[in-house]
Order: structure tokens, then sequence, then C-alpha cells
């Protein structure tokens, strides 16, 4: 089946199991249209994304599974961290609901057509999305949260650690 | 004894423990009563529910020390927060600790109830349980086995028998406003969790 595939677009071998396609913001409703519907491509196992704040683009990869389970097609496509915006791909997997609901809390990615995009894991939340990386976690910690004083006779764990090795490594020289 | 066991009711009979505070007869009888049947709800909010089902069956069999789970927070003495507590579940907490019916008690189970452990730096994550609502108990550690449960437990019921601390209820009803304002400041003005699920548009 991946042979079919082959012939239309450009696919690279990966691994034994693993292919990777790339392609634009524009054709991707037309690719994974055709992809479920013309091949044994039918399930989507998994939308990864990653910030790539340099670039200022999200670079998310669609893994699909095939029916027997035996071979992986990445589909990887890059969009604009700014106006963050995709089709919703439900129509052709509908176990796509939770994942782009989890990327909608997690990066603020809008699916335009998923009606889902209301709250999952995180409840009222305020701030931009978490795992955006303008989001500085240590600084929204020290806002909201005490931390408990450590114990006044606590030791730096680091400089321990150095010490004991220091001492262990004096040790074995002395045997030799 | 068989090397390696702790015979608990002996630590807790122990004469160190002695009855030292001023109670009548009748409060020490019911404290006895009390310490002897502990209710547990079954309800584990992070990965150390996972140390809970070796500590109530057969391998530990904590029931012989009078603890035993039950299902609704209505009939439970204890409620064990086992593990990190988002924000999330840190109200369902509130809410099922509020319903339990007096006295009740909280064991906090983890180094994340204690100072947020590995979750120290996590946007989502409490640090301090006892900043929103009474601990009576912390057992530490990463995760902490189920002998270390069954110490807290035993040190729990010593507390109770010989009513050693303040009660952590007494506490969350003389100090309520500590406690509310502190659940204030991260859930805004959402306290009362909404029950209502919002199915709007997933009827397909």
């Amino acid at each position: 089946m991946i042979e079919s595939l082959k012939q239309q677009y450009n696919i690279e071998q990966k691994e034994s199991r693993l292919f990777k396609l790339i392609i634009k913001k524009e054709e991707f409703l037309k690719t994974l249209s055709f992809i479920s519907s013309s091949s044994n491509f039918i399930t989507l196992s998994q939308i990864a994304c990653a910030d790539w704040i340099e670039d200022e683009i999200f670079k998310l990869n669609y893994i699909l599974t095939t029916k027997e389970r035996d071979k992986n097609l990445m589909i990887e496509l890059e969009i604009p961290r700014e106006e963050s915006k995709l089709p919703t791909l439900l129509n052709f997997f509908p176990q796509a609901e939770v994942m782009e609901r989890d990327l909608h809390e997690m990066y603020g990615i809008e699916f335009i057509g998923n009606p889902t995009l209301y709250d999952f894991a995180l409840e009222n939340w305020k701030e931009i999305p978490p795992m955006r990386r303008e989001f500085d976690t240590l600084a929204y910690v020290n806002e909201h949260f005490d931390f408990r004083k450590g114990r006044e006779d606590n030791r730096d764990v680091k400089v321990e650690i150095k010490r004991r090795r220091a001492e262990a490594k004096r040790l074995k020289n002395a045997n030799k | 004894m068989q090397e390696g066991f702790i015979d608990y009711q002996k630590v807790l009979n122990n004469e160190e423990h002695a009855i030292k505070s001023t109670q009548s007869v009748i409060q020490k009888a019911v404290d006895w009563f009390r310490s002897k049947s502990m209710f547990v709800l079954a309800y584990g909010t992070g990965c150390g529910a996972i140390e809970m089902p070796p500590t109530f069956t057969s391998r530990y069999d904590i029931e012989r020390l009078g603890v035993v789970g039950v299902a609704t927070p209505r009939q439970a003495d204890i409620l064990i927060v086992s593990g990190y507590c988002s924000y999330k579940t840190l109200k369902r907490v509130i809410r099922s600790y509020e319903q339990m019916n007096e006295p009740k008690f909280i064991i906090a189970l983890g180094s994340c109830t204690i100072n947020g452990g590995m979750y120290w730096d996590s946007y989502n994550t409490i640090k301090r349980l006892e900043d929103y609502i009474p601990v009576d108990m912390f057992v530490n550690g990463c995760m902490p086995r189920p002998e270390a449960l069954i110490e807290g437990f035993v040190k729990l019921q010593d507390n109770i028998k010989n009513a050693k601390k303040e009660a952590g209820y007494i506490k969350y009803r003389e100090n309520n406003e500590f406690y509310k304002a502190n659940q204030k400041k991260i859930f805004g003005d959402n306290i009362e969790p909404s029950y209502e699920a919002n199915f709007e548009g997933m009827n397909r």
C-alpha cells in the first residue's frame, strides 16, 4: 500500500517500519483526506507538536498507523506561531478530537471545525498556553506559590557528591 | 517475633506513649474506639495511589489495624492525598473533604504534598498541601513504601488515641478564612466545582 502512496508523494523511509512525508500547510487537508480514503493508514495514533520559537513556527507531526499495525507514517508540516490555525481532521479521523483539544489547550492552536475546544485538563486557565516557550514556568510558580523553607542543617547535595567522588578517587589511586 | 516484622500494636501500646493529656475517661474511651476503626475513602490523587492496593490487600493487610476502605466521603474518616495534587484534583479533594463527617483526618502521602517534590516548578501542581486543607500526618518519600504508610497510620492512631495533636478538622473549622483565602488565591472565584458537564456540540 505504501508503494502506491510513494508514486503520489515524496515519501522518505526513515526506518524499516517508519515513513516520513513533509507537506505544506496548504495541501494538508487534501493530502490527509487522500491518505485516509485510499490507503490502509486508518488510525491517527498521535499528533506531536514542537515549538520552534526561533523560527516562529510550530512543527506538527501527524502519525498514522496501518490497519495491520505494521507501518507508521509521519506527516510533518509547519504552521506560523502567530495565528496558528488548522482545519480539523474530525471528518477523516474521529480520534483526533481529544488530541486537537489537548493541542489547543497546551499550545493555543485553533482547529477550525472542532466543536470541543474548551477546558480539558486545565480549568479556568487565563495565562498564555503553558507549553508555549514564551511562558515562563518558574516566574509563574514563584508568583503563585510559597515554597517551604529547607531545614537549617541542609547541605548542598552537589558539593557533597563532589566531595565523595574525590574521596573515592583518592582511595582508588592510593590502592594502586 | 519474626525478624524484619514490626509489632505495630506493641509500638502503639508502648509506655512512652502513655496518656498525658487531660482527657476525661469517656473521652479516652471514645478516642480509643475511634483509633481502632478508621474508614479510608477509596480515592487516589496521584501516583501514590499505586501503593494503596498492596497496603489494603493480603500482602500488608492493614485491616488488622482496623483500617478499612469505603466508597463514599459520607462514610469516610480518613482521606489519603496520595501524591501530587493539581489544581483540578485539589478542587475535588476539597469537595470530598468538606463532604466527610467529623471527625475526619488527612494523611498526605509522598514528597509532592510536602514541598512539591519533583513537580516543584510545575505550573499546575500545588506545593504545600497544608495551605489549602489541614493535614494530620505527612508520610514522606517518593514513593513511600506500604510500610511507611502503615507507620503513618499507626502514628495517627496514636495521635487520636492520646489526643496529642489538635485534629485537623478543628483547625479547618476555626481557621476557615485562612484556608478559604488560600484556596481563593489559586482558584479565583471558582472555588465551588461545577459538575455540569458541557456536552454542547458533542451530540454528533
